[in-house]
C-alpha cells in the first residue's frame, strides 16, 4: 500500500469516528478521561442549554470568573460538577442544589493555561448535561505566588466573610467572599490549606445546599447563589484543616 | 546552490517584513510624531500601536518614549538623525508599559528620565510584561531587553536647549504618568492619561477618579494641540470630551452592576454604547478592565456577613 492509499484510509477512518460521536463543542482530547474518571462513564449529552459562561480570555490567571446556569432543567438538578480540563488540579467544585435554590452559581478560578471548561449537570433521569466553554490563558495561575499571603495581618482575616443578598424580583442572589489562601500545594513550601466544604442552611438549620470545593478555586473564594424566594440563609465552612466558619444573610 | 538562494531569498523576505518603516510626521516647530495604530498587539503590527514623540531643542533631540522593542527603537533613532540631523540628548518615559519604554535599549547611551515610580514599577513588572510582549509580536521583539531609566525627574519645567518642556506628574492610567507640554508650540504630549477613537486600558490604576481628576488638571493647561498615548492627534479637546464619557459611563457600568449584585461575566457581555462605536477595542477592554477593577467595586458594595464565634 503507498502513501497516498495510507492517508486516503486514514482519512475515512476519521470521518467515521466523527460521525459517530455526538460533537465535543470544545473539541478536547481530555473528554474521554474526565468522562471515566469524573462521571464514572455514565450516559451523558453535551448540551448548550447548560450555558457556562466564561470570559474569552483570562485576563488574571489566577482569578477567572465562571457562571453556570442550568435553570433549564430546574426542578429536576441533582448535581453539579465543574473541572478545568488542562489544569494541574482540573476541578472546581461539586454542587448538590437542594429545591430551594437554583442550580446556578459562580465563582473564580485559577487556571495554568488555555483550558476547555465544563459543567456537568446531572438530571433525575440519570444523565449529564454537559456544558462546555473554553478561555484563553498566558496562564500560570495556579503556580503563582499567593497574593493573601503576602498582605500583613491576613491570618486574623482568614474566615472572614464579605456578603450581600441582592432581591431580584420573588427570589434572591446571595455573592459572598471568603478571606482564605486556598493554597493548593502548587506554590514551593506551603502545603494544601483551602475551604473544602461549604453548606447553605435556613433558618431552622435545614440544609438548602451542598458544594464541595477543590484548590483550582482562586484565593479568597468568590461566590454566587441564586435562592428562591426570600428566605433567611446562613453559610457554613470549613477547610481542610478543620476550621470552621460561618456567616448570615 | 539553488537551496541555498532560495533560502536567502526567504530570510531576505522575513527581514523586510519586520520593517517598521517609521515616517515621523512634523506637527509643529521642531515637534516630530510617530503616530501608531489604534490595534491590539499583533504579529502583523510589530507592536506600533503608540504614539512616539521627539522634539529638537539647540541642544539636539528629547525623545518622548521608545516604543514596544528594540526593533523599533533603533529603527526610531535612526529616523531622528535623519530627520533632525542632531543627536539625542534625553529621553523622556510617560510610563511602564511595555509599548513606550522597551525601545529602550537603543538609547542607553543617553540619559532616559522617568518618574520615580516609573521606575520602581518597570523593575517590578518589566520582564513579565516584556515576555508578554514576544507572545503577542513574536519575532519584532528579537533581543529586547528590560532597560531601566537613569534619571529621575519630577513635576515642574524642564529647560532643555532654547525648550522649556512643563512636566506634570499625574496618576490615573498606571499610578506614575508623565505628561509633556513644549511651551513654545502648546503641543501636549499626554501619555496614556489619555487615549482617543481606542479604549483605555486600566491594569495598573489606581482608580477611575484618580483618573477622572487627572484630565481635569491636564485640561488646564495651555494646549494647542493634544497627542494622546493611543489614537489621532487633535487641535480641540475631542479627547477629552471622549475619555470623561468613556470613564464615567465604565464607572457606572461597574458601580451599578456591583450594587444590582450582577456578576463579572454578566458585566463583560452588557451592552456597550452606540456612541462609543468608533472607540476600537472597546469590547476587548471592558473585558480587561472588569476583571481589574470589578472586585474592588464588589468589595465595596458588600459588607462584613460573618457570624464567627
Amino acid at each position: 500500500m503507498d502513501w497516498r492509499s495510507l492517508m486516503l484510509l486514514a482519512l475515512f477512518a476519521w470521518a467515521w469516528e466523527a460521525r459517530a460521536a455526538a460533537p465535543d463543542p470544545v473539541t478536547s482530547v481530555m473528554w474521554d478521561y474526565y468522562h471515566q474518571r469524573l462521571l464514572n462513564g455514565e450516559a451523558f449529552v453535551f448540551d448548550d442549554k447548560v450555558r457556562l459562561e466564561v470570559p474569552p480570555f483570562a485576563e488574571d490567571a489566577r482569578q477567572v470568573p465562571i457562571q453556570i446556569d442550568a435553570s433549564a432543567y430546574r426542578g429536576k438538578v441533582k448535581r453539579i460538577l465543574a473541572w478545568a480540563e488542562l489544569n494541574p488540579i482540573p476541578r472546581i467544585l461539586d454542587f448538590a442544589p437542594g429545591e430551594h435554590l437554583e442550580p446556578s452559581l459562580a465563582i473564580r478560578i485559577r487556571v495554568e493555561q488555555a483550558t476547555p471548561i465544563r459543567a456537568a449537570v446531572l438530571t433525575d433521569d440519570g444523565v449529564w448535561h454537559i456544558g462546555s466553554a473554553r478561555v484563553e490563558a498566558a496562564g500560570g495561575g495556579c503556580t503563582a505566588p499567593s497574593v493573601v499571603r503576602a498582605e500583613a495581618g491576613w491570618e486574623e482575616r482568614l474566615g472572614q466573610v464579605l456578603g450581600k443578598r441582592f432581591v431580584r424580583g420573588e427570589d434572591s442572589r446571595l455573592r459572598l467572599q471568603v478571606s482564605h489562601p486556598m493554597d493548593n500545594g502548587l506554590v514551593g513550601g506551603i502545603p494544601e490549606f483551602y475551604i473544602e466544604q461549604a453548606e447553605l442552611r435556613d433558618a431552622d438549620g435545614q440544609v438548602l445546599g451542598r458544594i464541595e470545593l477543590f484548590p483550582a478555586v482562586s484565593e479568597n473564594p468568590t461566590l454566587t447563589f441564586d435562592v428562591r424566594g426570600d428566605r433567611h440563609a446562613e453559610l457554613w465552612l470549613r477547610d481542610n484543616n478543620g476550621n470552621e466558619f460561618q456567616a448570615a444573610f | 546552490m539553488r537551496w541555498m538562494l532560495l533560502m536567502m531569498c526567504l530570510f531576505a523576505s522575513l527581514a523586510q517584513a519586520l520593517d517598521y518603516h517609521l515616517q515621523p510626521r512634523q506637527i509643529a516647530d521642531g515637534v516630530w510624531l510617530l503616530e501608531g495604530s489604534t490595534d491590539n498587539f499583533a504579529v502583523e503590527n510589530g507592536g506600533n500601536i503608540v504614539n512616539i514623540g521627539f522634539i529638537e531643542t539647540a541642544d539636539g533631540v528629547v525623545v518622548i518614549d521608545t516604543g514596544p522593542s528594540r526593533r523599533f527603537g533603533e529603527a526610531l533613532r535612526q529616523s531622528i538623525e535623519k530627520t533632525t540631523g542632531k543627536p539625542v540628548v534625553r529621553v523622556l518615559l510617560t510610563h511602564h508599559h511595555p509599548d513606550h519604554v522597551l525601545g529602550n535599549q537603543a538609547f542607553a547611551d543617553t540619559p532616559i528620565a522617568a518618574l520615580p515610580e516609573t521606575s520602581r514599577l518597570l523593575a517590578e513588572q518589566g520582564d513579565a510584561m516584556a515576555e508578554n510582549m514576544y507572545r503577542l509580536v513574536g519575532d519584532w521583539m528579537r533581543g529586547t531587553e528590560v532597560v531601566l531609566p537613569t534619571e529621575e525627574i519630577q513635576e515642574g519645567v524642564l529647560a532643555i536647549g532654547d525648550r522649556r518642556l512643563q512636566l506634570l506628574a499625574l496618576r490615573g492610567h498606571t499610578g506614575a504618568d508623565l505628561a509633556i507640554l513644549d511651551e513654545r508650540t502648546g503641543v501636549l504630549f499626554a501619555g496614556d492619561v489619555l487615549f482617543y477613537q481606542r479604549a483605555l486600558t486600566t491594569p495598573n490604576s489606581p482608580g477611575l477618579d484618580v483618573w477622572l481628576a487627572d484630565l481635569d488638571r491636564l485640561e488646564a493647561l495651555p494646549w494647542k494641540q493634544i497627542v494622546p498615548g493611543h489614537g489621532p492627534v487633535t487641535k480641540d479637546a475631542a479627547p477629552f470630551v471622549q475619555m470623561r464619557d468613556y470613564l464615567d459611563w465604565l464607572d457606572g457600568l461597574l458601580r451599578e452592576g456591583a450594587e444590582q449584585g450582577a456578576e463579572m461575566n454578566e458585566l463583560i457581555r452588557a451592552p456597550i454604547p452606540e456612541r462609543f462605536a468608533q472607540v476600537s477595542l472597546s469590547r476587548y477592554e471592558l473585558i480587561r478592565s472588569a476583571s481589574h477593577l470589578y472586585p474592588r467595586y464588589e468589595r465595596n458594595a458588600m459588607e462584613r456577613v460573618d457570624t464567627n464565634p
